[in-house]
């Protein structure tokens, strides 16, 4: 009993140890203001975090949008509600869906290349011979992660959206014979910019925020052996979609529950 | 004679949880000497290193680098001595996304403000001292493991430093490559008249450029001074590690129960 | 990787971010960038306004002609006061409009039609109307119906 006690209290203080650690890397890296060159640093960490999820996205994206058209649409035609399929859709996506499905993929993709470079580099010592020559490696590897992270995943969320709205319009309309007025005029009677996609779009930077974090942070911790790069990797991917989900939900109860 | 030690550490100490990694060392690096530090596997000669670059702080004790003390230099002061620094790593640690006169360029990039043809010139003139010229747009990921190894050591050089540091320049090389460095560890220190410190386990090739030997074991100096000095020592640990015996100080065995014993016990058992 | 192209395809994917987000607010959700459109207030009391919610649309004769901007409760008589917020200017509707709560479809969300009236006098800005109708609520109906039937017997 002791000893199970003991091995919990370990465990917390090990886990406030990570907690510390992690957030003195991030207040190092984010701290300084940014010089001109870290800028192409930046620009670079976009396209690897950025431009290289995008067709992941975007094909996702488009299934996605489709099939839960379809599915809505099945439910609804049994009451003569079809038109319904617009709104119903467009709710989903940019409250739920279009956050939370772009922010898991993300950090399959993304999170774990991220951890995996930064790992990878701490086990060939390159971050050491970096800081030897004295150059920061917080400053030069992971600042420009963390920034291209946070800004890359809200516009990807975006572009989600409207790829998946676009993808159901196509079942809804296209082949299963919507009326195209209806689907669209429903949906902009009922989104509403603030409470719908402003909404959204929060969950989204506090997913980036998070998700980055912890891929970084993963990386940056690694044992240096080849052993260790994988096991942080998977340990990324894991810990971001638990924490993904878990702040949905308390995002979603804080944002839209209603405790009257 | 007048020594002038480039390094001074004074009382060394320092634990990584409750494993002792120095306990009290010291030791004197000589200006524009080339010192080898040497030891059995695990003993921190790796560490050591990074307490003079400043990278690890000890518990205890001081470590002045060319008159400034490494554990409580500030920012501003680490980054100048570390201008006058060059440190070759043991996995060479070239930055994989940059080509090899990238690789060499970087720190004259971040200390120097000179302009993109200066800088281009004395990358090419590094590689050139190493051997590599033609391969400066290669990435690393073409090299071999010897030719990395060589990029990793123009790109220390760039900036001439005053002290050069290798981590185990000899592990797993083929004898020319191994020989290929030998020469440039030597030939480099008396061109740049700079301090070198050479972590390494190989014997042979050490001894044969070293002009002072420290031997490290358990935190501390067990052993120093010229090679020959080295062989014929008093200590029967030198003696064993200097020429390479299976057994001695430190066993073959490792701690077990006697062979009739343990034999015995698995048939009865 | 060639710099120029690294740029070109970062620019392009910040542009196709952006384009979305302009593409959501717009066509998603419908939100209007002409200008400052004129726009006036009238209240409005209902005895129950079950499931009408904030921007609920305003119409008169199908065509939405404002938004539900507040609904509040008046707890001296225990009745709902609606805001309606109605686009074009002040004077146009006569003082006697009726208002009644009327459901989208059969399952839809509650909206307010507007019945125009035959006065010579306009609703101004904060006008009240009391011509109205309140939401029917399923359960009061069908309890209607069931004591109807009984005091039939």
């Amino acid at each position: 009993m002791i000893g199970y006690l003991r091995a919990t209290g370990e465990r917390a203080l090990v886990f406030f140890g990570h907690l510390g650690r992690a957030s003195l890397m991030w207040g190092n890296a984010l701290s300084g203001i940014p010089r001109w060159n870290d800028l192409l640093l930046l620009v670079k960490q976009i396209y690897n975090i950025g431009v290289l999820s995008l067709v992941i996205i975007v094909l996702s994206a488009f299934s996605i949008g489709a099939v839960i058209s379809l599915q809505f649409h099945t439910q609804l035609a049994k009451f003569g509600a079809e038109d319904a399929v617009g709104v119903g859709l467009a709710m989903v996506l940019l409250r739920e869906l279009g956050p939370v499905v772009t922010a898991l993929l993300f950090a399959g993709r993304a999170g774990s290349a991220i951890t995996a470079e930064i790992g990878l580099m701490k086990s060939t010592e390159q971050l050491s011979s970096m800081e030897m020559m004295g150059v920061d490696p917080l400053r030069r590897i992971v600042a420009p992660r963390l920034w291209a992270g946070m800004f890359c995943l809200p516009l990807l969320t975006a572009i989600f959206n409207v790829v998946a709205i676009y993808g159901g319009m196509v079942v809804a309309v296209e082949w299963l014979g919507g009326d195209p007025g209806g689907f669209w005029i429903g949906m902009q009677d009922a989104v509403e910019v603030w409470e719908d996609i402003g909404k959204g779009m929060v969950k989204s930077v506090v997913f980036a925020v998070v998700v980055t974090w912890i891929a970084v942070y993963q990386g940056y911790d690694t044992v240096p052996t080849a052993e260790g790069i994988g096991l942080s990797t998977t340990r990324t991917v894991v810990l971001s979609s638990v924490m993904i989900l878990a702040m949905d939900f308390l995002l979603t109860l804080s944002m839209y529950g209603d405790f009257r | 004679m007048a020594d002038d030690n480039f390094i001074e550490i004074r009382g060394l100490r320092l634990r990584f949880g409750r494993r002792v990694v120095f306990d009290d060392l010291n030791m004197s690096v000589p200006r524009g000497k080339l010192t080898a530090l040497m030891g059995p596997s695990g003993t921190g000669k790796t560490t050591l290193l990074k307490v003079i670059g400043g990278q690890v702080r000890p518990d205890a004790g001081s470590v002045l680098v060319d008159g400034v003390d490494v554990c409580s230099a500030s920012r501003a002061e680490l980054f100048e001595l570390r201008k006058n620094i060059g440190m070759l790593f043991q996995s060479s640690a070239l930055f994989t996304d940059m080509s090899v006169a990238e690789n060499v360029a970087f720190p004259l990039r971040a200390h120097t403000r000179l302009p993109e043809d200066s800088i281009a010139d004395l990358v090419l003139m590094k590689l050139n001292a190493v051997g590599l010229r033609g391969a400066r747009d290669l990435m690393p990921n073409q090299l071999s493991g010897g030719m990395a190894r060589r990029v990793a050591l123009a790109r220390a050089i760039a900036l001439d430093p005053s002290l050069l540091m290798y981590d185990e320049p000899f592990t797993g090389q083929d004898p020319i490559a191994m020989g290929v460095v030998q020469q440039l560890i030597k030939r480099l220190n008396h061109a740049l008249g700079a301090t070198s410190l050479v972590v390494s386990h190989d014997i042979h090739e050490t001894v044969a450029i070293a002009e002072q030997i420290y031997v490290i074991s358990d935190g501390k100096v067990i052993g120093q001074g010229p090679p020959d000095h080295l062989r014929t020592h008093d200590s029967a640990r030198i003696r064993q590690f200097m020429n390479g015996q299976p057994d001695g100080p430190v066993p073959f065995h490792y701690p077990a129960d006697d062979l009739h014993f343990d034999v015995l016990r698995e048939t009865s058992g | 990787m060639r710099l120029r192209t690294l740029e070109i395809s970062v620019g392009a994917f910040v542009l196709a971010g952006a384009l979305a987000l302009v593409f959501l607010a717009v066509k998603v959700s419908g939100v209007n960038f002409t200008g400052s459109r004129d726009s006036y207030t009238v209240l409005a009391r209902f005895d129950d306004v079950a499931g009408l919610r904030h921007r609920a649309k305003v119409s008169m004769a199908g065509v939405t002609i404002g938004r539900v901007t507040g609904i509040e409760v008046d707890l001296d008589y225990g009745e709902a006061i609606v805001t309606l917020e109605l686009d074009g200017l002040a004077g146009v509707l006569p003082a006697d409009t009726g208002a009644q709560i009327l459901t989208e479809g059969m399952l839809g969300a509650r909206y307010i039609n507007l019945l125009p009236g035959i006065e010579e006098e306009f609703l101004e800005e904060g006008d009240m109307i009391l011509d109205t109708q309140g939401a029917l609520v399923l359960e009061k109906l069908i309890g209607d119906v069931v004591t109807g039937m009984r005091t039939k017997k």
